[in-house]
């Protein structure tokens, strides 16, 4: 049987490699984090996650602490016009409208919403609005400092709406960031509601994907995985693995 | 008063709806002496705020048609064009937005930019209007001007930077501190006309002196002399006014000002920053479309010399008969001149010429360019363009939407029925986006506009205005129908059994145009159609297209490419072509595998967060998809996508679900495709019908 444009494009997605890495995928229930320092490129990982979703026709809620939404829309157009660049898959992404029907973005004031409120405004959505998410990306929350109280209230509202949510966080501490396990030690107090940790981090002039932890395992992994600087999208590392890790 | 450009003024008041815009143009009114008596617009003393000229603006306190009115301030004549808030009539935005050159952005202080704020910001943005914004309600609970500032930096993407300081907020506030003299001003008397100037008060120093630091790096950005003379530590006042205006005429500053229409303070400060700081009509560049030159551009220059160009921009029925604004782009207009509708060619003599003050007037013989004025018994169309004699051009048309919603209606008895049509006449010439047609099936009256409270408030006007009472239908959207993929047609049209005959046949195929109404490619080769009678097929094609075989509505997106034919020497006609064509796009049309459209809007609902789970509902219900959804704390505004046929009746709701505290603006966006099993349910009541 041959697969279609889209089947293809959903097959052969680096992202593929990330969930056999994470022993199948985030799952329903748990919450995985990207952490770095700012300006590495968590949103550009979080969008392209959230494109992965819709193109197989899940839907996404995108909740954006940031001060705008337009631009988290342009960063959607931008991330399917990229995956849409060879003209066979083109056809496979021209309703583009279609495809962003699924999505729902939510944006918070950071000092102005309280954690308990934005779950009560994400229930409503789901439950009120009819939008039956499958993922949540959280973008923008500062977890170092809400995570203690407010990580496991994500963690339990993930199990009771069975939701996965993927977190990004932004490491903001003094060097080194992250212990000899490879953990962000800023994240260590709450590393009990994580299920999956995975640090980007600057190599040369690549950002590579390193798993911290895999459903509660410590399991430090080199991905194989980097952020393509040109088109911003999650890419194979073909480079001969490094050693020591 | 006439000639001197410079102390000229043409500018708008926008805002979102409650901003207070009609309370603030009331106090302008009432400072530069043109009125006496300030009233409100929700007035206890029944009078009514002077700008709400028609008595349903008064009744339900929103002002629908724009009236210009001109006051003097400090030896400067300028034209004040009241716009109207809601979304349903931004056609009265747009075309105030087209005379304009410069406006004031009305922010309410607590509410800060909301969605028709934004809606406001894109139309000055095409339109290019340099603006300054004018945060008011400072004495209202909650008011946070500097929360506004920062929202018009963040929200609008604009460089906002403070002019003014309030002293005190919300109960507490007393009055300004003037950021450029850095002195404290405060409104006295009763309705506070005296202002008395003072020190900063001491509290407010440190505060003052750093905002003064930020409009400074601002303002220095648009004027190297006013950079040196800061470094230099002696910025005079002349050096960092001339800054900001230049700023403000190349909409790269955003000035902002604060203040309490309601409460009289701040705006004899706003009518001098009117004054300083935005542009007179020499400053903004004009252009024309020059009719006999194949469309070619000709900027326009602001001269009272030069040969008369003038945009008539809105039509009123006052009592003493047709009233026509326009807006002197170039030369001038004298008792007596002759000018030329370059439209229909009309020449037309320009008779009575009066100056506006809402519903007063003075007559006056002359204006000139820059100037509003307006014009007695000119018959004419809104947006027409007036020249002199030999020149024949055409000021850029004004964008009109097409109109989403159709209302059948009746008059009430026989005498009704004259009075209906006369009315009808008048709001068509007024509102391009308001139209009217019979249904030749029905035979009913049908009216066409942007909305339901667009078509409400036009059957209200017949009633108040022309005694003309109506019944209405069910309101009805806008549904088209468009094909969904290429069909192949080849249909012959004989008809050749005694006397003339007719004989035409149509090759081709019929393609999706996604973006675009209709499209006619002549493919044919060697002649097998004479080329006499490819237009003929063009006009069969059109015609086809009026009525949809699916639910008889107009047929959009469709690329008809003709590629082979055959005619007969004697019996081809023009009409046996066309006729050909119609009935080739009848045959084809099932082929094409045809859908039907509707009128998707652009909804917004701004409220406080508690409601926000209901709007979802309410949203999800009506067949929408939420877009995005922002909260701060304590208020929600959730944008959404929802075809209109499911938004009848939704302010009702709303507000009874809310209590009143949620409001909702709505927009065309575009076409979307009906879900099948509805489309099916349309397509039945059709057929039923007929």
């Amino acid at each position: 049987m041959t697969l279609t444009v889209k089947e293809e494009l959903i097959k052969r997605s680096p992202l593929r490699i990330l969930e056999r890495s994470i022993s199948g995928g985030l799952g329903r229930g748990n919450i995985g984090v990207l952490a770095s320092r700012k300006g590495v490129g968590k949103t550009a990982c979080l969008v392209h996650i959230a494109a992965d979703k819709l193109l197989q026709g899940k839907p996404v809620i995108h909740v954006s602490y940031a001060s705008r939404v337009d631009h988290i829309m342009t960063w959607y157009e931008d991330i399917f016009k990229e995956l849409a660049k060879s003209p066979k898959m083109r056809s496979a992404l021209d309703d583009f409208d279609e495809l962003v029907r699924s999505r729902v973005i939510m944006n918070f004031k950071q000092d102005g919403a309280r954690t308990e409120q934005v779950l009560r405004s994400l229930e409503a959505m789901i439950v009120h609005g009819s939008f039956r998410a499958e993922t949540l990306i959280v973008d923008g929350l500062d977890l170092a400092q809400a995570g203690l109280g407010d990580l496991p209230l994500f963690k339990d509202f993930a199990g009771r709406l069975g939701l996965e949510i993927w977190f990004s966080a932004s490491l903001k501490g003094e060097e080194p960031l992250f212990d000899d396990r490879g953990i962000p030690r800023e994240l260590e107090p709450c590393l009990g509601a994580i299920d999956v940790l995975i640090s980007l981090q600057h190599h040369g002039d690549h950002v590579h994907f390193n798993l911290v932890q895999d459903h509660g395992r410590l399991a430090p992994k080199d991905l194989r995985l980097k952020l393509d600087p040109t088109t911003l999208l999650i890419a194979k590392d073909v480079r001969p693995r490094r050693p020591g890790l | 008063m006439s000639g001197d450009v410079a102390r000229m003024r043409n500018i708008g008041i926008s805002a979102h709806i409650d901003s207070g815009k009609t309370t603030l143009t009331e106090r302008i009114l009432f400072y530069c002496k043109k009125i006496h008596k300030i009233h409100e617009v929700k007035g206890k003393d029944g009078v009514g705020a002077t700008m709400d000229s028609m008595d349903l603006e008064r009744e339900r306190g929103i002002t629908i048609a724009s009236a210009t009115t001109n006051v003097a301030w400090a030896g400067h004549s300028i034209n004040i064009i009241d716009t109207p808030g809601h979304v349903d009539f931004t056609i009265e935005v747009e075309r105030s937005l087209r005379v304009l050159d410069s406006a004031i952005l009305v922010l309410c202080s607590v509410g800060g930019v909301q969605s028709q704020t934004i809606t406001v910001d894109r139309q000055l943005r095409r339109y290019d209007v340099p603006f300054m914004a004018f945060v008011n309600k400072v004495d209202r609970v909650g008011a946070n001007p500097f929360k506004v500032r920062d929202q018009i930096a963040e929200k609008l993407g604009h460089n906002a930077v403070l002019m003014q300081l309030p002293i005190g907020l919300e109960g507490a506030f007393r009055g300004i501190v003037d950021l450029v003299r850095m002195k404290a001003l405060y409104f006295d008397g009763a309705d506070g006309e005296t202002v008395r100037i003072e020190e900063v008060p001491a509290e407010l120093a440190a505060e003052a002196a750093k905002k003064r630091e930020e409009l400074l790096d601002a303002a220095s950005l648009h004027s190297d002399e006013l950079m040196e003379a800061v470094l230099e530590g002696r910025p005079t006042e002349a050096l960092i006014k001339s800054a900001v205006r230049r700023g403000v005429v190349a909409r790269r500053l955003v000035p902002v000002f604060v203040g309490s229409a309601y409460r009289n303070k701040g705006i004899q400060p706003l009518l001098d920053a009117v004054v300083d700081y935005l542009p007179d009509p020499g400053e903004v560049v004009n252009r024309a479309v020059d009719l006999d030159a194949g469309g070619a551009e000709r900027v326009l220059a602001a001269d009272p010399a030069a040969k008369t160009v003038a945009l008539a921009f809105k039509l009123e029925d006052g009592p003493y008969g047709q009233l026509t604004y326009v807006r002197i782009y170039q030369g001038g207009l004298r008792k007596g001149d002759e000018i030329v509708n370059t439209r229909s060619g009309q020449k037309i003599k320009v008779g009575r010429l009066v100056r506006m003050h809402a519903d007063a007037m003075a007559e006056i013989t002359e204006a000139s360019a820059g100037d509003i004025v307006a014009l007695f018994g000119v018959d004419c169309a809104s947006g027409d363009t007036f020249c002199g004699p030999g020149l024949n051009l055409a000021l850029s048309a004004i964008h009109v939407p097409e109109p989403v919603i159709s209302l059948a209606i009746e008059p009430v008895d026989k005498t009704a029925a004259d009075r209906v049509a006369k009315a009808l006449n008048r709001f068509t010439k007024e509102d391009p986006t308001f139209r009217t047609y019979v249904d030749p099936e029905s035979n009913q009256t049908i009216i066409q506009g942007m909305g339901e409270l667009h078509l409400d408030v036009y059957v209200e006007r017949m009633k108040r205005e022309y005694r003309a009472e109506v019944a209405t239908g069910m309101p009805q959207v806008a549904y088209r129908e468009a094909i969904s993929q290429k069909a192949e047609f080849d249909y012959t049209h004989k008809k050749q059994t005694g006397g003339a005959g007719q004989y035409a046949r149509v090759i081709g195929r019929v393609e999706p145009l996604p973006k675009g109404v209709f499209e006619f490619a002549n493919e044919v080769k060697g002649g097998r159609i004479p080329r006499e009678f490819i237009p003929s097929c063009e006009k069969g094609f059109r015609a086809a297209l009026k009525k949809g075989a699916l639910i008889g509505f107009p047929v959009t997106g469709v690329r008809v490419v003709l590629v082979d034919g055959q005619y007969h020497p004697v019996d081809s006609s023009d009409i046996a072509f066309q006729t050909a064509a119609l009935a080739a796009f009848k045959q084809v049309y099932l082929k094409a595998k045809p859908q039907v459209l509707e009128p998707i809007m652009k909804v917004s609902v701004e409220g406080p967060c508690e409601f926000a789970g209901n709007v979802f509902a309410t949203i999800s219900q009506r067949r929408g998809t939420i877009v995005s959804s922002v909260e701060d704390g304590t208020f929600s505004r959730v944008d959404a996508e929802v075809p209109l046929a499911e938004m009848f009746g939704y302010s009702t709701m709303l507000r009874s679900l809310t209590q009143g505290k949620a409001e909702f603006t709505m927009e065309f966006l575009k076409y979307g495709r009906v879900p099948a099993n509805l489309a099916q349910e349309l397509t039945k009541t059709t057929e039923s019908r007929t």
